[in-house]
């Protein structure tokens, strides 16, 4: 069996144990959690740091087992380049986000059975290669996403998040799943199937007829774009994240949220060259619209976790804009963004957390000079605003400096407007924040806030920042593994535009049968 | 001697079915409309084993038997839902089990 | 010969230092210190040991690979050469001798350890800048200056002023940052090489190889100088940083960080075209008399030397644009040494006063406090330009090398006379005559761990200029095609009258208008006459020709005024399309709502009627 399957499973068999455990064994069920999320962490790092990316396999750590031949779906993991970052990511996040879970304190073994169950659902998210999979594993943990917002959110608007991250987030995985279809559907009846790698080999040799490409690709750019909050399908995401509670919120920011581009660099990139690069353009101002615009959202905001929340829209600009230079080095940096603003979105929603918990409120009007009160929580929240400001020395810096020197060549103004974007509204959105919430004189009503003083509490947040930090110092760690693998993905997607009409279409876009 | 064919079988079931659906749609009380609707299951098994016997095929046959299933454990789930019901309402009258209703 | 471990050790020392503060030595104050200085001491000598093994070999390079793809390489290394090595001579030797004064000034501070462990992360990042091999690295250590400035500025957070000034200095910086990065990036696009030997050597082979972005690309690369620099229109961060502790203001924003621009100028200057050069000569000069201008009516003694500072930047970089590197790196050395005396003098001034910074509250301290008097007169003479002091030499190689544009020789002269007439202001007002206050009354010298210091920094003012540093690096920019004052032996205080008189007499000159203005004006009085007869320039002076509420003004209807209409649009366009489309579908369910009656007969036979007409469709047609 497969590491990867011990990883994938883990979470669901903890979740059948908490079933099991009664409601009021809440520390049982607490350590439970605890374990199943603590023991994929050890693997992960163990596998990261056995990888080899030396050619010949695609995928290490692979197995498959054949589900229903007849359609060609098969349970199949394995990693490569491209998603052993993200694992290692889901894992740590994973882990992190049930170390802060003790903030829940009613319904705790649903809250447990769900975050799990979510948990589950993201680590197959990333590990499968089986396309009828990931669909399942992604949709399998949106689903208690909306549920605990619902049930164990936070603030007035409450109900309206909830409502509104659930229906963006169905319409934009049902846009994707047409477009999944439909390009599985470009295979032949027989040989069909849904295996990652069965669809690369065949389109590697039989590329998808051009206006088919150009009727699926938008539907899966802006299918996943919406489960990444491209701009303009950005609202759910601030509000969502304001409303979540602090788990949820990082692990769907931090994590979930990747498999929108995950899916557009695993899928329509490859699969659909010609159509992409015709889209490119598109796509490299639609990103201008989340670094910029959404920057200066977040300037206004007046609520800690809807200025984060906007910030962590305007970051997955960076990966968009990676993703259209169409370059290895632009490609790479938007992968080294991916990991690294997991592991950025996960810290600051887990600190935000922590001063919700103890002050109770978010509006950054009330707030003012709590690094008197709290050292370390204050540290790890500049340290984590510097980071989302693009410092050199965590992870970010190196994914977005390596995005615009790869952005530069085929889009130099818009790389100019996102050089301004990243080093000067990052700059103002993020200090802002720290001048409201940590800087000034205190307020007398908070006296009472308590820093995270034992060494447990501290766990998440030091992993958290500990990570950033080794892939900000070594992000050659995360290049060498990623290069060969998105060089091919590249391969299949730099292939010269076919000329218009070469062939006449054999069949309609979509055939109904 | 008159000859009882597909028909004939097919005309009782038909009645039967269209009292099933009489007794629905009149009816006030839930346990009724449930012996009602019981009925109309038995016109369809009724139309089924006809059609089974007189196309020499058993496929009927065996819907029937999972018909017959089905509503064994249907009438068990429901009778319980019309006990608890009345239980906690005191009635088992349609009109007054509007709750539901804004 | 070339082992470059030992540059490798002085670049991460600083940071093993920071690292061990921040993550062991939090709660045991003596320990922080001890580790700081210790490590800062240990690069200084170790600095001193690196100048006498490479003394002599033209250049020593190191590098590893950090991030390569395609045909990109970021690298991280270490580079020496004379420029380098004289650089980090003058960061960790000031460095060493500040670590040990702010040991006694930040003795009774809460927060000890956060600040030691601040400065050492601030030597790491400053002394990679030094030792840069590449442009990424440069703007690396760029941008970690600019956090450990952050740091330092915001030290005292709880105070508003203090915790304003720091998010200003860090977002200004950021403003020339992406000119910088913009810059690398265009350079690279071009020539694919990030590393400095390597862009000389492509670009004295085939100068043209930039082409039309040559300019583009320098002045964007000036743009980083001009944030961390502190040039006209960028300098409106430095004067507030000074909410930071003291000799912070010396170490960072007067003697090494801010003169990291320049530095960086001097490094890269065979990247910049004429055109490039102009502009940035005139901004130098800009600065320099602007920020003379605002110094003549400032009262708060930090703030004289903080416009002080920007004037003085302000020449280097004129200088470089001149094409006289050489000169600038020149005066950046000697205004290192002087400045950051000044600076550790006010400090012991505003110590010794328990903080009280407006020099009209002071007076008569030359007899309370012998030594700060004497060595902040030392180093004013220095700033000033008096012949035998440093920053003559320094100063009258930059006017030498400005002499053929009029214009920037004019302005160079003002901002001498300007120099001499505020720190002259300065010293009356704040040393001589009576006590104004009573806390001046009672002021003593301040301890030895801050007196010695200032003695030992007052040997290099003074003497600075004639002990061959302008010869060391004229040797290394003779090859670049830039242009030195002073050429010769290397003791001779009266080579400036003899290398250009004019330029060296007219500077003398400014010096005596300037003295004989401030000694006029001020010495013994009691207020400030020039509000009186110059009311209008004179508050213009005083608010700092309003550039803090121009930007206010600027920033309130470009950012903020976008800032409101994303959020506008957010809130309303995009948020109410959502509504819309969340309206619809809960009217269409309130529409169909009717047909639910709650009558389960109603229902059965809605549906059975429904089945009939289905069938009957199906069936009979």
């Amino acid at each position: 069996m497969s590491l990867l399957t011990y990883i994938l499973g883990l979470p669901f068999l903890g979740a059948l144990l908490v079933l099991m455990i009664p409601g009021n064994f809440k520390f049982i069920i607490r350590s439970v959690a605890q374990l199943v999320t603590a023991i994929p962490v050890l693997l992960a790092v163990w596998m990261f740091y056995n990888f080899n990316s030396a050619p010949g396999v695609e995928f290490k750590y692979d197995q498959m087992v054949s589900w229903i031949p007849s359609l060609g779906i098969s349970y199949h993991v394995g990693v490569d380049g491209i998603n052993l970052g993200l694992v290692l990511m889901a894992t740590v996040v994973a882990f992190a986000a049930v170390c802060v879970s003790n903030e829940i304190k009613v319904r705790e073994k649903e809250y447990y059975f769900l975050l799990l169950i979510m948990i589950g659902g993201i680590f197959g998210a990333f590990c499968c290669l089986d396309v009828f999979f990931l669909y399942f594993f992604h949709e399998l943990a949106l689903i208690p996403t909306f549920i605990m917002i619902g049930v164990w959110g936070r603030g007035m608007n409450r109900n309206y998040a909830t409502f509104q991250i659930t229906i963006y987030l169905t319409i934009g995985a049902l846009i994707a799943l047409f477009g999944l279809i439909a390009v599985y559907l470009q295979i032949p009846v027989g040989s069909r199937t849904f295996d990652l790698m069965g669809m690369t080999n065949y389109f590697r040799a039989h590329p998808i007829a051009l206006n088919s490409q150009h009727f699926i690709f938008p539907l899966l750019l802006f299918g996943f774009g919406i489960l990444v909050s491209l701009w303009p399908f950005h609202t759910w995401a601030p509000l969502g994240y304001g409303s979540a509670p602090t788990a949820t919120a990082m692990l769907h920011a931090g994590v979930l949220k990747k498999f929108g581009l995950y899916m557009l660099l695993r899928i329509a990139l490859p699969f659909l060259p010609d159509a992409a690069q015709s889209w490119l353009d598109i796509i490299a101002v639609l990103c201008l619209g989340n670094i910029v615009y959404c920057g200066f959202v977040a300037m206004r905001q007046k609520d800690l976790n809807l200025l984060i929340g906007n910030s962590s829209v305007a970051h997955m600009g960076f990966v968009f804009l990676g993703f259209a230079s169409l370059s290895l080095i632009g490609v790479t940096g938007a992968l080294i963004v991916m990991v690294a603003h997991g592991f950025l979105a996960a810290l600051t929603f887990a600190l935000s957390g922590y001063i919700y918990k103890q002050t109770d409120t978010l509006d950054m009007k009330e707030m003012g000079g709590l690094l008197r009160k709290l050292p370390f929580i204050g540290c790890a929240m500049i340290m984590a605003m510097m980071a989302g400001c693009g410092l050199p020395g965590f992870a970010n810096f190196a994914g977005e400096s390596l995005v615009l020197f790869g952005a530069y060549s085929n889009f130099p103004v818009m790389t100019a407007i996102a050089i301004w974007g990243a080093l000067v509204i990052g700059a103002i959105y993020m200090l802002r924040g720290v001048r409201n919430v940590l800087h000034g004189p205190l307020s007398e009503k908070w006296n009472g806030v308590v820093d995270a003083s034992s060494a447990w509490r501290r766990v998440p947040y030091i992993l958290l920042i500990g990570f950033l930090l080794v892939f900000g110092f070594c992000p050659s760690l995360l290049t060498e593994k990623i290069k060969p693998s998105a060089q091919a993905v590249l391969n299949m997607a730099q292939r010269p535009v076919q000329p218009l009409l070469k062939k006449a279409p054999k069949h309609l876009p979509i055939r109904v049968k | 001697m008159i000859h009882v064919g597909l028909e004939h079988y097919l005309t009782v079931s038909i009645l039967l079915f269209c009292l099933g659906l009489l007794g629905t749609i009149t009816r006030r009380s839930l346990l009724v409309i449930y012996m009602s609707l019981e009925l109309m299951l038995n016109a369809a098994n009724l139309a089924l084993v006809s059609f089974s016997r007189f196309n020499k095929s058993l496929d009927g046959q065996v819907m029937v038997f999972f018909i017959v299933t089905v509503a064994a454990a249907e009438v068990a789930v429901g009778l319980a839902l019309i006990v608890a019901l009345y239980r906690k309402r005191q009635t088992a009258h349609v009109e007054d089990l509007t709750t539901m209703k804004l | 010969m070339n082992d470059t471990k030992l540059a490798w050790m002085i670049l991460f020392l600083p940071l093993l230092s920071a690292a061990a503060i921040a993550l062991f030595t939090q709660k045991f104050r003596r320990l922080s210190i001890g580790i700081s200085i210790a490590s800062v001491v240990a690069t200084f000598l170790m600095s001193v040991a690196c100048f006498f093994q490479f003394h002599g070999v033209n250049v020593a390079d190191s590098t590893v690979e950090w991030i390569s793809i395609d045909s990109l390489s970021f690298e991280i290394g270490v580079h020496i050469d004379s420029l380098s090595l004289l650089m980090l001579l003058v960061v960790t030797g000031i460095g060493s001798l500040i670590h040990i004064y702010s040991s006694v000034y930040m003795k009774e501070d809460r927060a000890v350890s956060r600040y030691f462990a601040s400065l050492s992360l601030f030597m790491f990042s400053m002394l990679g800048i030094v030792l840069s091999t590449n442009f990424l690295q440069m703007f690396i250590f760029w941008e970690l200056v600019g956090v450990s400035s952050y740091l330092l500025i915001g030290f005292w957070y709880e105070r508003e002023a203090a915790a304003d000034a720091c998010k200003k200095a860090f977002i200004t910086n950021r403003i020339g940052d992406f000119g910088f990065l913009l810059g690398i990036i265009i350079i690279w696009s071009i020539t694919q090489t990030l590393s400095f030997t390597k862009l000389q050597d492509l670009l004295h082979t085939s100068p043209w190889l930039l082409g039309g972005m040559a300019t583009l690309s320098g002045v964007c690369i000036f743009g980083g100088a001009m944030g961390k620099s502190a040039q006209f229109p960028l300098h409106v961060w430095l004067p507030d940083a000074m909410e930071g502790p003291t000799p912070v203001s010396a170490l960072i924003h007067a003697a090494t960080m801010v003169a990291a621009g320049v530095y960086m100028l001097c490094r890269v200057f065979f990247i910049f075209t004429p055109d490039a050069l102009h502009f940035i000569a005139y901004i130098g000069a800009i600065t320099a008399l602007l920020a003379a201008l605002i110094a003549v009516q400032q009262n708060d003694i930090k703030r004289i030397l903080a416009y002080s500072t920007l004037s003085q930047l302000g020449y280097m970089v004129m200088a470089v644009g001149v094409a006289a590197p050489g000169a600038a790196m020149f005066h950046l050395v000697t205004h290192a040494f002087f400045k950051a005396m000044l600076f550790l003098g006010a400090g012991s001034v505003i110590h010794a006063l328990h903080h009280e910074q407006d020099i009209w509250k002071m007076g008569g301290l030359k007899e309370k406090m012998p030594v700060t008097f004497w060595t902040f007169l030392a180093g004013t003479m220095a700033l000033c330009g008096v012949p035998f002091f440093s920053g003559f030499y320094s100063k009258d190689a930059i006017l030498a090398a400005a002499w053929d544009n009029g214009w920037l020789f004019g302005i160079g002269i003002i901002a001498a006379v300007l120099t001499t007439f505020y720190m002259f202001r300065l010293v009356f007002v704040a040393f001589y005559g009576e006590a104004r206050s009573e806390s001046s009354d009672h002021a003593h010298e301040s301890p030895k761990a801050m007196t010695v210091p200032l003695m030992i920094l007052l040997v290099p003012s003074v003497i600075g200029g004639y002990i061959g540093i302008s010869q060391m690096l004229a040797h290394f920019f003779v090859p670049h095609g830039g242009e030195t004052g002073h050429e010769g032996s290397v003791f001779d205080p009266l080579a400036p009258f003899g290398h250009a008189p004019m330029a060296a007499l007219l500077g003398f000159l400014a010096v005596l208008v300037g003295v004989a203005a401030a000694y006029t004006l001020y010495y013994k009085a009691d207020e400030d006459p020039i509000p009186f007869k110059m009311r209008m320039l004179a508050r213009m002076m005083r608010n700092r020709f309003y550039f803090d509420e121009i930007y206010a003004v600027f920033i309130n209807y470009t950012h903020e005024g976008l800032a409101k209409f994303a959020d506008f649009v957010d809130r309303w366009v995009i948020g109410g399309a959502v509504h819309q489309a969340h309206g619809s579908t809960e009217s269409a369910g309130r529409a169909l709502r009717i047909v639910q009656t709650g009558s389960l007969q109603t229902y059965t036979f809605l549906f059975a009627a429904g089945l009939a007409v289905v069938l009957y469709l199906v069936l009979i047609h």
